[in-house]
């Protein structure tokens, strides 16, 4: 007797093989069996209605690490498919971590991936320091499979202190690295992560950074011993450096017998040569057995921001960002002061921003008023007779800082030659950053926009390959066990979805996070089941009470 | 398998500074000429960091200029 049988079905296993109609069992959280017909009872049935019936999508770049200890959905990754992800990315996770350490962790996932600083001491108790409590904490109330990488930073903080991010490591304290890693290794981290770009809140670099190239070999030589991903941030803006990354990393890669990936990978107008020299010498490490994936994102790169908090958009503006990291009121004071002011409109260009600032679009929504949402900031200032800058923060005060702009289109926007480029075998679909960034874009549905716009729309990938590209490939490419293919035996993490209809809803401001609260997400569209471990986790109607995730096993 | 030929580059040993980096680099070359040269092709390191010139042990240091 099965638990369950998905009939009517369009079963797209994953593997990449043509789709056909037929039916899916499952029995005690696995897929039981499959085919055209399958013979026997089940408890319970489920018509999927001549829809898709896939296995669960795979996200493998997310910071869902300290979400997952509130929400273990990480919502609303669940809705778009996605039944696994993979936390822990760019030298950052949730442990080891000293308590007394957990300050400057904190500073680390504030900057780099825009948490608020009340996600860390609102919404949850945080028990633990080394791996095995963490994952102990994780596995309560997890609702997704999560598969989690254990940060470089973090380990160099949990060896050298407050040193981490100031020197070289000595021998022994490589050797004392190692011994963590192998620890988290053994109680369920799945790989290490490691960033060349990160910066910390005070704009030094994170202790990953610091490290030299050997004691990267001497951590990479204990993934070896388990056949474990590296994953690295390159300098993504320089196409020489991310070369020189590339082949660090086969060299890793060839010398440990370990996978390693690199994230993220844009294609971009002002220097279009670039994506295909990374993707080529990528390509050419392949063939001489390395393993080395770029990570490349279906969605065009948009930001949106307001003045309320700080965000990406001033990263290169050093005098934005120190008045917009102050407090509320320190903030507005500054905003208000005339010599402040004059000093952040040169910082914006010589041009008064136009060129920075220009193009921006004023969102609807929140307190500004209907007259100005749809309009550009040009728009804005020439009505004014004011420079953008300037009229950026005066329209911004006039509502309270509570203005979102748009900053549409900054990259990685041209569908027809990005359709080819993620169709390539040796590119690894991901680098999405779930979870991260909340005020400034959206990190979800990115699956959806996979299947909206290469698969229906330019149709640079069959819905075969798509699906195969964000679940068996996944899957294999990090060494998950048992998942990421409908097969007889593996995990029952299932997406039901409409080929015709699948995409990403609008990009919109919810505050359903800890303190400040203000997030932006995407809807599901399209998707009208998600099952995890056997257990339906997911429909239209809303997310259900299964408590099914697991932290992934590895395959080895 | 032969690779194709990618800018050369090097990584700084600990504590090591531009001076020794660039002695070691660019041995022919006449030290404020050599230490020239290293700034004007790794702009990521002597113009985007903050604080500028601060030499980290991951980062790459290249020793020859873009090939065209
Ligand atoms: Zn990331």
């Amino acid at each position: 007797m099965y638990d369950l049988v998905i009939r009517n079905a369009r079963v797209v296993d994953g593997t990449g093989a043509p789709a056909f109609a037929g039916e899916v069992a499952v029995k005690d959280g696995r897929i039981a069996a499959l085919g055209p017909k399958v013979e026997g009872q089940a408890r319970a049935e489920m018509d999927a209605g001549g829809k898709a019936v896939a296995p669960g999508f795979i996200d493998p770049h997310t910071h869902f690490d300290v979400q997952l200890l509130w929400d273990g959905a990480a919502k609303p990754s669940l809705e778009h498919g996605v039944t696994s992800i993979i936390p822990g990315n760019c030298s950052l996770s949730m442990a080891p971590l000293r308590a007394g350490d957990r300050p400057a962790v904190i500073g680390m996932f504030q900057q780099i991936e825009e948490l608020p600083p009340e996600a860390f001491t609102l919404a949850f108790d945080w028990t633990w320091e080394d791996w095995e409590g963490y994952r102990r904490a994780l596995e309560k109330g997890l609702a997704i499979n999560v598969a989690p990488l254990v940060g470089h930073s973090v380990i160099r903080v949990w060896v050298m202190g407050p040193e981490a991010n100031q020197r070289a490591a000595r021998p022994d304290e490589i050797a004392a690295m190692q011994g963590v890693l192998r620890q988290c290794l053994e109680a369920g981290a799945i790989g290490l992560s490691t960033s060349f770009v990160d910066v910390d809140e005070n704009a030094r670099p994170v202790p990953s950074r610091f490290a030299q190239f050997a004691e990267l070999d001497a951590l990479c030589a204990v993934l070896g011993e388990f056949g474990r991903m590296l994953q690295i941030v390159p300098e993504f803006y320089d196409a020489d450096i991310t070369i020189a990354r590339i082949d660090q990393l086969a060299e890793l890669s060839l010398k440990h017998g370990i996978p390693t990936t690199y994230s993220p990978v844009f294609d971009n107008r002002q220097t279009p040569a670039s994506v295909d020299r990374i993707l080529n010498r990528s390509a050419e490490q392949f063939a001489r057995g390395a393993r080395v994936w770029p990570q490349m994102q279906t969605r065009p790169i948009d930001i949106s921001f307001s003045l309320l908090r700080p965000s990406l958009f001033f990263a290169r503006l050093p005098r934005w960002v120190r008045v917009l990291r102050q407090p509320l009121e320190a903030r507005i004071a500054s905003l208000t002061d005339p010599e402040t002011v004059a000093r952040m409109v040169e910082d914006a260009g010589p041009d008064g921003g136009e060129r920075l600032m220009g193009r921006l679009v004023v969102r609807g929504g929140g307190e500004a008023p209907a007259h100005l949402a749809g309009k550009t900031l040009k728009e804005i200032a020439d009505a004014r007779g004011q420079s953008c800058a300037l009229a950026l923060i005066e329209v911004s005060l006039e509502h309270g800082l509570d203005v979102a702009f748009l900053s549409a289109n900054g990259g990685h926007d041209n569908t027809d030659r990005i359709g080819p480029l993620l169709a390539r075998p040796d590119v690894h679909i991901g680098a999405g950053d779930g979870g991260a960034h909340l005020a400034s874009f959206a990190t979800y549905g990115d699956t959806g926009y996979l299947f909206s716009e290469f698969v229906r729309g330019t149709g640079a990938l069959t819905l075969e390959q798509a699906v195969a590209k964000i679940t068996g490939e996944t899957a294999a490419i990090w060494g998950l066990k048992d998942r990421g293919l409908l097969k007889p035996g593996h995990a029952a993490d299932i997406v039901v979805f409409d080929p015709d209809r699948i995409a990403r809803g609008e990009e919109r401001p919810v505050f359903d996070m800890p303190g400040d609260g203000m997030r932006y997400t995407r809807d599901s569209v399209g998707v009208e089941a998600v099952l995890v471990n056997g257990e339906l986790a997911w429909t239209p109607a809303g997310y259900t009470d299964a408590k099914a995730g697991r932290i992934c096993e590895m395959a080895g | 398998m032969t690779l194709t030929v990618q800018r050369r580059f090097v990584t700084p040993e600990p504590d090591e500074t531009l001076e020794a980096l660039a002695a070691r680099a660019l041995p022919g070359v006449a030290l404020d000429e050599a230490m020239d040269r290293i700034r004007g092709w790794n702009l990521h390191i002597f113009a985007m960091r903050k604080p500028r010139g601060l030499l980290l042990g991951g980062d790459v240091v290249f020793v020859e200029p873009p090939l065209s």
